[in-house]
């Protein structure tokens, strides 16, 4: 590809402290990787790999140590505006919804499309309208989240991190947290999104979903990228040992 | 559940009954007091020269109490919460603010606090921003308010630093509160307002502290009521509050239990007018 990656990383390195004083854990280990526009970016991986640090060293929720992220061209460091400028183009869907509890799901998608891009009340009611469309749930709007089920739950999710408008998609294990019966009601609307074009970086154990809608793997052991991929080519023949008993396990 | 032992109560109940009726006849053949219930209907309310009806001692005391209470309680639920957010933050400077202030606040005896605050704002910062002055210049209409909102304008420096003092230290309390709410709340809710951009403010205007005030609604109603019993503490610094005229009462009447009694019952109906309001909105809260 010719083009300029959207996401950009490089050299990422990441720990934790040990607890008490124990060595201190790697989470996420040298990792360099460029995405770019509309690719989707399946990461898989045993427990403890480094998915879930990897994906939140993305919007900033976790610093990093070394190397360095750049998103559309805006470095992610220090820089309070830069770190602004990248939660407003990043999106995140987190595996326990986090919806705002308090909030009726208008609220819950209005907030930051009033608060943080300051459209109008009637813009912002005609963005919400249209996602809710798009996610399925139009007859839920005036509904507070406990009203809602986990699958229409984490649809609202959806809807209200895309309410910003963002340039990439990131999902944490998006679908661990449901029941098994609304598991694809949330994979049909992220595939159709990843169909629309979305950038999405996407951690999940659902290799179905990797399949159909991934463009690319990411195969993470011991916080390091063991394998990275076009996802015909891994699912057909994995490179490395690791990644074939981890196959061999989740199908 | 334990089983509920009946019996037992029962046996407590009846002895504390008897302890009660000896100790009654004790005192009724041990000292007499002549009961003047009589005349404490004028300390509430008396008729002016003009025939028209004024309030007297105790309602005056009364409103005092309460428009203490109420902007002491109001300030200390702001200086509460901001110190109860910056006690919970991970800046180190923002942690010890917090818990500087809080253990300030709550290991110096009130008494101490309102000396420090009476001599310290009551006499130098209010002559210093020229409040007393401001006071004293406010046209008669202002003074009608000022008067109707906090205090006689005369008076209205050491009705700050009353009004300081509680805050300060009931502040410390609702910090705690407050701390112990913002850390009931799920990790995730700070999560998905940085995700989505908003800012610090936004976020604990919006997402965070909603939350944390319907969860210690309780608690703060606690501490309110807590004010308003420390409030009498004031009455050292000769603010005319309940308490005070109590004590002016006392001294010219030798009433003792007659306006003890009497003004226990104005504070009881003071609190508990404020916990039925707070039962009463908790139920209207919508539930999530
Ligand atoms: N906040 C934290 N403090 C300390 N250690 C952490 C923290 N978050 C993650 N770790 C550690 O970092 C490593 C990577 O964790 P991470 O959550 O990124 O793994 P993961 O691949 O998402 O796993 P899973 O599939 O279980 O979600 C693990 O060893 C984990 O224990
Ligand atoms: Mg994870």
């Amino acid at each position: 590809m010719t083009s300029k990656p959207i996401i950009s990383i490089t050299d990422l390195n990441k720990t934790f402290p040990g607890p008490d004083k124990a060595p201190e854990v790697i989470a996420v280990k040298d990792v360099t990787v460029d995405i770019y526009q509309g690719e989707v970016v399946v990461v898989i991986g045993p427990s403890g790999a480094g998915k879930s640090t990897l994906l939140r060293c993305l919007n900033g929720l976790e610093d990093f140590d070394s190397g360095s992220i750049i998103i559309d061209n805006i470095p992610l460091n220090h820089h309070h505006k830069n770190r602004l400028e990248i939660r407003k183009e990043v999106g995140m869907v987190f595996q326990s919804f986090n919806l705002f509890p308090h909030m009726t799901v208008r609220e819950n998608i209005g907030l930051a499309v009033r608060r943080v891009r300051k459209k109008s009340v009637l813009e912002c009611e005609k963005i919400t309208a249209g996602l809710l469309e798009k996610v399925g749930i139009t007859d839920k709007i005036d509904s507070y989240p406990s009203q809602l089920s986990g699958g229409q739950q984490q649809r609202v999710a959806i809807a209200r991190a895309l309410a910003m408008n963002p340039k990439v998609m990131l999902f944490d294990e998006a679908t661990s947290a449901l029941d098994p019966e609304m598991i694809s009601e949330v994979l049909d609307v992220m595939k159709n999104l990843a169909k629309d074009g979305m950038t999405m970086v996407v951690v999940t154990h659902e290799m179905g979903f990797a399949r159909e809608a991934g463009s690319r793997i990411l195969f993470m052991d011991n916080g390091e990228i063991v394998e990275d991929r076009k996802v015909e080519d891994f699912f057909l023949d994995p490179n490395e040992d690791r990644s074939k008993a981890f196959l061999s396990k989740v199908i | 559940m334990k089983k509920h032992n009946y019996l037992l109560d029962g046996i407590i109940l009846i002895a504390l009954i008897l302890a009660g009726i000896l100790v009654f006849i004790r005192v009724k053949t041990g000292f007499s007091y002549t009961w003047n219930w009589g005349a404490i209907p004028q300390f509430f309310f008396r008729i002016d020269e003009s025939g028209n009806i004024k309030s007297n001692l105790l309602m005056l005391g009364f409103y005092t109490t309460i428009k203490l209470s109420f902007w002491s309680s109001l300030a200390a639920i702001i200086i509460g919460t901001l110190m109860g957010i910056l006690r919970t933050r991970k800046n180190l400077f923002s942690r010890l603010t917090g818990r500087t202030y809080i253990e300030i606040a709550r290991n110096t005896p009130p008494l101490v606090l309102i000396f420090i605050f009476y001599f310290f704002i009551g006499n130098n910062i209010t002559a210093a921003l020229g409040i007393d002055e401001w006071a004293r210049n406010l046209s008669g209409t202002g003074k009608g308010i000022l008067s109707f909102l906090f205090s006689k304008p005369e008076r209205f420096a050491e009705f700050l630093s009353a009004l300081f003092t509680l805050a300060v230290y009931e502040g410390a309390y609702v910090a705690e509160i407050i701390r112990g709410g913002l850390e009931s709340i799920q990790k995730g809710q700070f999560e998905a307002s940085y995700a989505l951009g908003l800012s610090s403010t936004d976020k604990y205007r919006f997402v965070i502290l909603p939350q944390v005030f319907r969860k210690v609604l309780p608690s703060l109603t606690g501490q309110a009521i807590s004010t308003i019993k420390d409030s009498s503490i004031v009455s050292i610094i000769s603010i005319q509050e309940l308490t005070f005229q109590g004590m002016e009462i006392m001294a010219s009447t030798y009433l003792v239990f007659e306006i003890w009694i009497t003004i226990t019952a104005m504070y009881f109906i003071l609190t508990l007018s404020l916990s039925t309001l707070a039962t009463f909105l908790e139920g209207r809260m919508i539930k999530y």
